[in-house]
């Protein structure tokens, strides 16, 4: 009988597992699209990126965004290969490679880990390109620019070059010497929508909607029995309890202490056999009821954003997202609204039986889509001239407790700010602001004088106290700093290299899919210590 | 074919350790006095020591690299797997043409044409079937594995083989682990510092879903899909054993839990959420092994050479919002099975059976021993194997546990998986 049964089900449902078996992409991707979804991808494989030097570092960076699968990258290196970056780097062919060009040997060793991505070297120097109109458009028109310990001087006229405008490519940052590293991403503004934070959308249960509430008022304990007792789902034990209480207490949920025990202690009560799982969640749940807010306060903040606008061109940035963000604002404002975030489809699992649950999750989609359907009509009749993809929207409404807004700021904001640089070193731990501030004056002096040897820890001690200027104290950390920087100026450790490699590709594909949330601020690493650190600015 | 491009020492042209000997030639301001900068230290590295890798997936690649580029010139790797086309994403070392082919292999390959002087000596097998003397040999063993019974294994293996009167027989072990942007490093020196079984409890407790929920109150399309996998593939493949691996059989849980969820109007089955409940798939990113395996590899170089203090001795990351980490030092568990030597106290029930008391070793975190066999001094109380022993043992199941052990009396928890004893002490309420 059983046999016959499976054959059933695999003759009628041939088909759908023709279709539903994932093609090679998928299957390739499985592991990371299960991270950044379709969408991510998507993202993915149309950015281009640019990256400024072939050092160990640069091409252990480009290996983890190869792997992925972005659309293209381009080495921009004029050097040839060295006998040390022979030994360093895993993406040149040992030996054979020294003498030839490091970028034009480095692209067929990347590309070859995926056959999706197309690369190219590009043999020039960056000061080059930066002074004509051909060689700054062209570097403008990646998505991503990477540079790896590029000298000073030409980082600032790089900087310069992608601050001009509001959508120019965010840059990133990277300098590394032995042990020590730190990095940065200069962007104007990341708007995201998929943050993939842990907090819950809210469920309503202070505030149930019609069909919802409607349930919890027709449920009499009286006259359930106890199969069903034992199934009724923790939302609507939830939803009347709080309502007797509310009864009770003019209104107002329990707010201290005893009172939340108490109200605990009530539902407690109310199980009427052991192991009634679903009391029991209802009681760890109640939490719930007393945090859930109608707009969380970090989405609140939000609304008082104004977008970024050019003052040249008046050309909004991100000009969909601030939309969809102002129509949030007029949504949870409308007295026609329910005055939350728009309902979100998902609703956790619940101890109860499979038709409470399926007819519960109907109640909250059907709910969601009105919602839906509001904002929709708001954001039409708001924004009449913006035609916005249907998929945003929805991922808006969907993640609207998520949604995360940062704003960056220009390399060197932080060295150009006195008060800022006297903050940073009074933070704790202080050997993240030492730290960063001795890999500045490491830069400052390679600028000066290439030659390694003149780099002492008195030399970068003294260049870090000239630009933190008098009258700061500088912690004793320094010393460790400038030790260590001291001991391997110009050391590109295959270690640390393979460290910064997964780190700024983390980063480059937050930037790129808009999914997760980006450091803002110089991340510094110390790879004696086993550590990082954040130096806000 | 396997072969070691030139020997070992003339194939290192002038200035091929530019970078690596900075930090080889000159302390730093935090390096102890014990380093010996120079060549005694470049001789240990790159002539005497030998290390051993274990797990050719995706930490094992990046680990593989990175002591090759390092400067380690004599490293075994050890992995029983074969390549899948879903390791291509972030195993760097395979192409899809390696697809099929075990992946010690065709990574000891790949790093030794790549890194010449590299000697890479694979072995497709199991860790479990390697013994004592085989572990000896090494100087450091760096994990890169994604199994928590294979790294249970190798911990008790090395904290067992550590004897008081050979200092040598003490092997660092470093471990890593990934999931999704997150993943930590740490650095474990057996019976001296915390150990893997220590820190049990950290582990994320993984999704199990109640069997009653399964075939009764399914609302899930997991609940759906945990059906046709535990409940329906037994019921009628009989003893044919579900091979996750095989596109086939992930197809035929598909349309079997999709069946059953149209049946009760849930939604959301689809072929990669089976996939993903059915063979536990843990998201995994290229970035987040390189950033882990490089704590992993900077760990061994440090601890291989001196140059710079090695990590005390737990490396934690969140790449998810920002930039976060935390480095501390996990502490030891007095009765840590492992490395402990203190009895567990556990406080029971009077009423409850051995058999309730055999779930709850499996399910609690802090312990989580599947198939424990039970002894109380020489009294057997529950033998898992062999089927004699069983078969007499079974009718204990049954019986209350205070009715075999004596309040404050001792029960040794033995496992077939795992090479140590669980002693607890058991009280009753």
């Amino acid at each position: 009988m059983s046999q016959s049964g499976s054959q059933t089900i695999e003759q009628a449902t041939t088909a759908i597992q023709v279709d539903a078996q994932p093609d090679n992409k998928t299957r390739r991707y499985d592991r990371q699209l299960r991270l950044w979804a379709a969408s991510g991808q998507a993202a993915l494989e149309s950015s281009r990126i640019l990256v400024i030097s072939a050092t160990a570092t640069s091409t252990s960076i480009l290996k983890n965004l190869v792997l992925p699968g972005i659309g293209h990258f381009t080495i921009l290196d004029p050097k040839n290969v060295s006998a040390a970056d022979a030994g360093n780097n895993f993406f040149l062919n040992g030996y054979s490679s020294i003498g030839k060009s490091r970028a034009e040997e480095a692209v067929p060793l990347l590309k070859e880990l995926n056959d999706s991505v197309d690369g190219e070297a590009v043999v020039k120097r960056v000061e080059d390109l930066l002074k004509t109109d051909d060689g700054k458009q062209w570097i403008k028109n990646f998505t991503l620019v990477i540079a790896h310990n590029l000298p000073n001087g030409p980082l600032e006229t790089l900087s310069d070059l992608l601050w001009e405008e509001l959508e120019d490519p965010p840059l990133m940052i990277v300098r590394s010497a032995g042990f020590l590293a730190d990095f940065y991403i200069q962007f104007r503004e990341q708007c995201i929508i998929e943050s993939h934070t842990e907090t819950a959308p809210s469920i309503r249960l202070t505030k149930p909607f019609p069909a919802l509430q409607e349930w919890a008022d027709n449920l009499d304990y009286s006259k359930v029995d106890p199969t069903e007792h034992a199934h009724i789902p923790f939302a609507i034990i939830l939803i009347k309890e709080a309502d007797q209480w509310r009864a009770e207490h003019n209104g107002a949920l329990p707010n201290t202490y005893e009172e939340k025990a108490q109200f605990k202690k009530r539902i407690r009560e109310r199980v009427v056999k052991i192991d009634e799982e679903n009391f029991e969640e209802a009681e760890t749940q109640a939490v719930r009821l007393w945090s859930e807010k109608g707009v969380p306060s970090d989405i609140e903040e939000l609304f008082s954003l104004e977008p970024l606008t050019s003052s040249s061109s008046k050309q909004t940035l991100n000009p969909e997202f601030h939309a969809l963000l102002k129509t949030l604002h007029a949504f949870v404002n409308s007295p026609e609204g329910p005055g939350n975030l728009p309902m979100s489809s998902t609703l956790p699992d619940m101890k109860t039986d499979t038709e409470s649950y399926v007819k519960l999750q109907r109640m909250y989609k059907a709910q969601s889509a009105i919602e839906a359907t509001q904002f929709k009509e708001l954001l039409a009749s708001k924004y009449p001239q913006l035609t916005i993809d249907e998929d945003m929207v929805d991922s808006f409404i969907k993640h609207a407790h998520q949604i995360k807004v940062l704003r960056g700021k220009k390399y060197g904001a932080l060295e150009a700010d006195k008060d800022a640089i006297s903050a940073a070193l009074q933070a704790w731990p202080s050997d993240t602001a030492t730290t960063h501030f001795a890999l500045n004056a490491l830069s400052i002096l390679l600028e000066k004088n290439s030659d390694p040897t003149t780099i002492t820890a008195e030399t970068l001690k003294s260049e870090v106290e000239n630009f933190v200027g008098q009258g700061v104290d500088i912690p004793e950390d320094l010393d460790n700093a400038v030790g260590e920087l001291a001991r391997s100026p110009t050391a590109d450790l295959p270690n640390t290299a393979a460290f910064l490699g997964g780190m700024i590709a983390q980063e480059a594909i937050k930037m790129i899919t808009k999914q997760y949330v980006p450091v803002n601020g110089w991340c510094v690493v110390d790879l004696i210590e086993s550590k990082t650190g954040i130096v806000n600015n | 074919m396997t072969t070691v491009n030139d020997d070992a020492t003339s194939s290192d042209w002038d200035g091929r350790y530019y970078h690596v000997d900075q930090v080889l030639n000159t302390p730093g301001p935090r390096t102890e006095d014990s380093f010996q900068a120079g060549d005694a230290v470049k001789d240990f590295l790159r002539n005497q020591c030998k290390i051993l890798v274990i797990g050719a997936g995706g930490l094992g690649c990046e680990i593989l690299a990175n002591l090759a580029l390092t400067g380690f010139k004599d490293i075994h790797v050890i992995d029983m797997d074969t390549i899948d086309i879903s390791n291509l994403n972030r195993q760097f070392l395979f192409r899809p043409k390696d697809v099929g082919n075990p992946k010690a292999l065709v990574a000891a390959e790949f790093i030794m044409q790549r890194v010449p002087g590299v000697k890479v000596t694979p072995y497709f097998g199991k860790i479990q079937d390697k013994d004592e003397d085989y572990y000896l040999q090494f100087n450091i063993i760096v994990c890169g594995l994604d199994s928590v019974e294979a790294r249970r294994w190798i911990n008790a293996t090395l904290v067992n083989m550590v004897d008081e009167e050979n200092p040598e027989s003490l092997k660092p072990l470093i471990d890593g682990g990934t999931e999704g942007f997150k993943g930590q490093a740490r650095v474990i020196l057996p019976t001296i510092s915390s150990c893997y079984e220590c820190s049990l409890d950290m582990l994320n407790k993984p999704t199990a879903f109640p069997i009653c929920t399964i075939a009764n109150t399914p609302r899930l399309p997991e609940h759906c899909i945990e059906w046709a996998s535990v409940l329906e593939w037994p019921r009628v493949h009989g003893e044919k054993k579900l091979d996750t691996d095989d596109p086939e059989h992930i197809g035929w849980l598909y349309n079997t839990a999709l069946t059953r969820a149209k049946e009760f109007k849930i939604e959301g089955v689809t072929w990669s959420l089976t996939q993903g409940v059915v063979k536990n798939i843990i998201p995994a990113i290229a970035s987040t092994n390189a950033i882990i395996a490089a704590s992993c590899c900077n760990e061994a170089f440090k601890i291989a050479t001196s140059s710079a203090a090695f990590l005390n001795n737990y490396f934690m990351l969140i790449g998810t919002e920002g930039v976060y980490s935390y480095t501390f030092e996990h502490e030891k568990r007095k009765e840590c099975p492992v490395c402990g030597g203190e009895s567990l106290d556990i406080t029971i029930s009077k009423e409850w059976t051995v058999e309730r008391l055999i779930e709850m070793l499996v399910e609690k975190q802090d312990i989580q021993i599947k198939k424990p066999s039970l002894s109380s001094g020489i009294k057997q109380i529950y033998f898992q194997a062999p089927p004699q022993l069983e078969q007499a043992t079974r009718p204990n199941l049954e019986k209350k546990v205070s009715e075999l052990v004596e309040d404050g009396g001792e029960v040794t928890v033995t496992s077939s998986t795992l090479p140590f004893n669980l002693s607890l002490r058991i009280k009753y309420t």
